[in-house]
């Protein structure tokens, strides 16, 4: 089991413990559920890392591997530069703007958004 | 010849397009760090604003509503806007590099993080150019105070849009993090020989995953509430304003781990530096760390012992034992420097300046975490003291130790050493002499949050004298932006590993290249540049 499993089955652990504590002592609701919530999200992402684990096989795993071991491997595809980000971020934050401001700023990110989405798509295929 | 001579230095490409479309870490990490310095400068100008306003009694410097937004938008940036975002920029920058990875797992959602931390900040403070003001309720905008009731002005509505945008940003960050991390690492760097800073980096975004959606949940809550006529929050309508400061403080006391932790991964990567030892207790550092963010999930409602609908004991008891991890940490640190080979550099001054700030913010933590003394110091300067030394003492001396730390890994050049000890020398006397008197002022009764105050015991001396303190901080200041125009004329390259440091990001040179590393030391502890310096005490690759 790796140190990452183990971390997030034991975060999961503890929070089960604390949120049936705290019920127990506070009987309080809002407070209990917080904990049940976050209780619960934990043992699901604890539970995708123990699925998620079978399949990975890393080399910052392995104690004794070098650069060398990993050399000519496909790490992954990293861009250089994109104008995405800035396009999305903007797109948000029109909408959050435009919901307090005017509901045309509101639009306009919807536009954007939707166009960003519409060149997710096309670049996927 | 050795893997860091053998490194090229970055090919700059100065542009502004290339900026604005950057998906680097290191470029996204530089832009978070710039832009919370600029939040913490505008947020450190309505700090002096509010303390002339008290530095003496019934002063008329500002009115009492541009006093309550000038505390809000302070409160508000510092929090949500400096100290926990110029974190994430430091890891940003840092933490694909210490464990060899090329890039963020998410190159393009770090960048998107980035430009909604920057335009949530913005609409934050474009409150302030409305008709009605910024918002004026603190940054935890307490309902129904911040009900449309109370606050019909759009500077409201601009915050919880713009908090919002930070807090789905810092969302995102954490997830890339974490994938980074257990993804990501290079050959032979195992979990536990990740450096402590990144060890922190980890926690805290696990701690960001847990607490970020509540405060999500409660400003969608108190928009709808606000416009689209729900009652959440409102007693009128049968909502609950308990059930925000539930909300809220489920993520706001996590919160002030998610601003402590990583500094303290910064100290626990300059004290081993500069006292030529191995960190004292790897194991003990990183399991305290978790301990803290486990135990700071069940602390939310020591923030509410007043509101008498909490089950003090519980909680109280919870947050004595934050102490404990606490403890752990700071005998690893002593432990580190004990017969240590101690150099006082400005990096190892202020972490020293943060240990003792911490100290005395982390001692009056645990006082006010008992209820009959909370009761007392509630919604006194004695709790602007209290968190002013936890993240001001604390944070904010450990981001200076930062920025003179790494300044040449990521600009090739190192500050100026005798502006920076005068830099430390100006924070750490003016920020002493700001703070420390407001624990009496406290005890002496002053609330907090008050534009004024009655010429009563020693309150109209204090202020005084905590006002002086602070435009002493300002110099502090000014010493350090005068510092890096200085260093900017600096000619001299530093070379890769300046301050004869462990961590990996010390074996690329400075600045890094384009993806990192053109070649990655051995690793097989977790000093792999201390191994590589030092052939003759390799360890062995089994351990």
């Amino acid at each position: 089991m790796t140190i990452g499993l183990r971390l997030f089955i034991s975060s999961a652990v503890f929070s089960i413990v604390i949120a049936v504590a705290y019920w127990f002592v506070a009987h309080e609701p809002a407070g209990t559920f917080l904990l049940g919530f976050m209780a619960f999200a934990l043992t699901f992402l604890a539970g995708y890392m123990i699925v998620a684990e079978r399949e990975a096989d890393l080399w910052g795993d392995d104690g004794a591997a070098t650069g060398q071991d990993a050399a000519g491997e496909v790490v992954g595809t990293y861009s250089i530069s994109s104008p995405l980000p800035l396009w999305s971020a903007a797109a948000l934050a029109s909408i959050g703007l435009g919901l307090v401001i005017s509901p045309a700023i509101a639009a306009m990110g919807a536009i954007a958004a939707l166009a960003l989405g519409a060149l997710f798509i096309v670049q996927s295929r | 010849m050795s893997a860091q001579a053998a490194l090229r230095p970055a090919a700059p490409r100065a542009d502004l397009l290339s900026w604005l479309t950057t998906t680097d870490h290191k470029r996204i990490g530089i832009l978070y760090l710039t832009t919370s310095l600029f939040y913490f400068g505008v947020a450190g100008l309505l700090a002096v604003a509010i303390r002339t306003q008290l530095s003496r009694p019934a002063n008329t410097f500002v009115d009492a509503h541009t006093y309550a937004q000038l505390f809000t938008l302070h409160g508000t940036a510092m929090i949500f806007l400096f100290v926990a975002p110029f974190a994430l920029g430091l890891a940003n920058f840092l933490l694909p590099l210490q464990i060899g990875a090329p890039d963020m797992a998410f190159p393009r959602l770090n960048a998107t993080s980035y430009w909604l931390f920057l335009f949530g900040g913005l609409i934050v403070f474009s409150g302030a150019a409305t008709n009605e003001g910024a918002a004026a309720n603190g940054w935890t905008s307490y309902a129904p105070l911040s009900e449309i009731k109370i606050s019909t002005g759009l500077g409201q509505d601009l915050w919880i849009v713009g908090v919002f945008l930070v807090s789905v940003a810092t969302i995102l960050t954490a997830i890339n993090f974490v994938t980074t991390v257990f993804v990501y690492r290079a050959p032979g760097m195992t979990m536990w020989r990740i450096p402590i800073f990144t060890w922190e980096m980890v926690a805290t975004s696990l701690l960001i995953f847990m607490a970020f959606p509540a405060l999500a949940a409660d400003l969608l809550l108190l928009f709808v509430d606000r416009h689209l006529g729900g009652h959440a929050f409102d007693p009128a309508g049968g909502g609950s304003p308990i059930l925000y400061q539930h909300l809220f403080w489920f993520f706001g006391h996590p919160e002030v781990y998610v601003m402590i932790l990583p500094y303290f991964g910064v100290i626990s990567e300059i004290i081993p530096v500069f006292s030529r030892k191995p960190i004292f207790g790897y194991t003990g550092l990183v399991l305290a760390a978790f301990a803290i963010a486990g135990l700071s999930m069940g602390v939310w409602a020591h923030h509410m012992f007043t509101t008498g609908a909490v089950d003090d004991p519980f909680f109280s008891f919870m947050s004595f034992l934050i102490a404990v991890p606490t403890g752990v940490k700071f005998f690893n640190w002593i432990g580190t420097m004990w017969r240590g080979s101690i150099s006082f550099a400005t990096p190892m001054l202020f972490s020293l300046g943060f240990l003792l700030n911490f100290l005395l913010g982390g001692i009056t933590g645990v006082m006010v975490a008992s209820p009959p003394i909370d009761f007392q110091a509630h919604q006194s300067y004695f709790i602007v003291a209290h968190m002013h030394y936890v993240l001001g003492g604390g944070s904010l001396f450990a981001i200076f130790a930062a920025l003179f730390f790494w300044w040449p890994k990521m600009f090739g050049r190192k500050l100026n050493e005798g502006l920076g000890k005068l830099c430390f020398w100006l924070l750490f006397i003016g920020f002493n002499v700001t703070f420390l008197p407001m624990h009496v002022m406290g005890l002496e009764g002053m609330p907090r949050r008050v534009f004024t105050y009655p010429d009563t015991g020693h309150l109209a001396l204090l202020n005084a004298i905590a006002t002086a303190g602070s435009y002493v901080m300002v110099a502090g200041v000014l010493v350090f932006v005068w510092n890096v125009v200085v260093s900017a004329f600096d000619r001299e390259p530093v070379g890769p590993d300046p301050w004869h440091a462990n961590s990996l990001e010390w074996a690329t040179s400075s600045p890094p290249p384009e993806y990192n590393f053109d070649r990655l030391p051995p690793i097989r502890s977790e000093r792999p540049v201390f191994d590589a310096r030092h052939p003759e005490l390799k360890p062995d690759a089994t351990q």
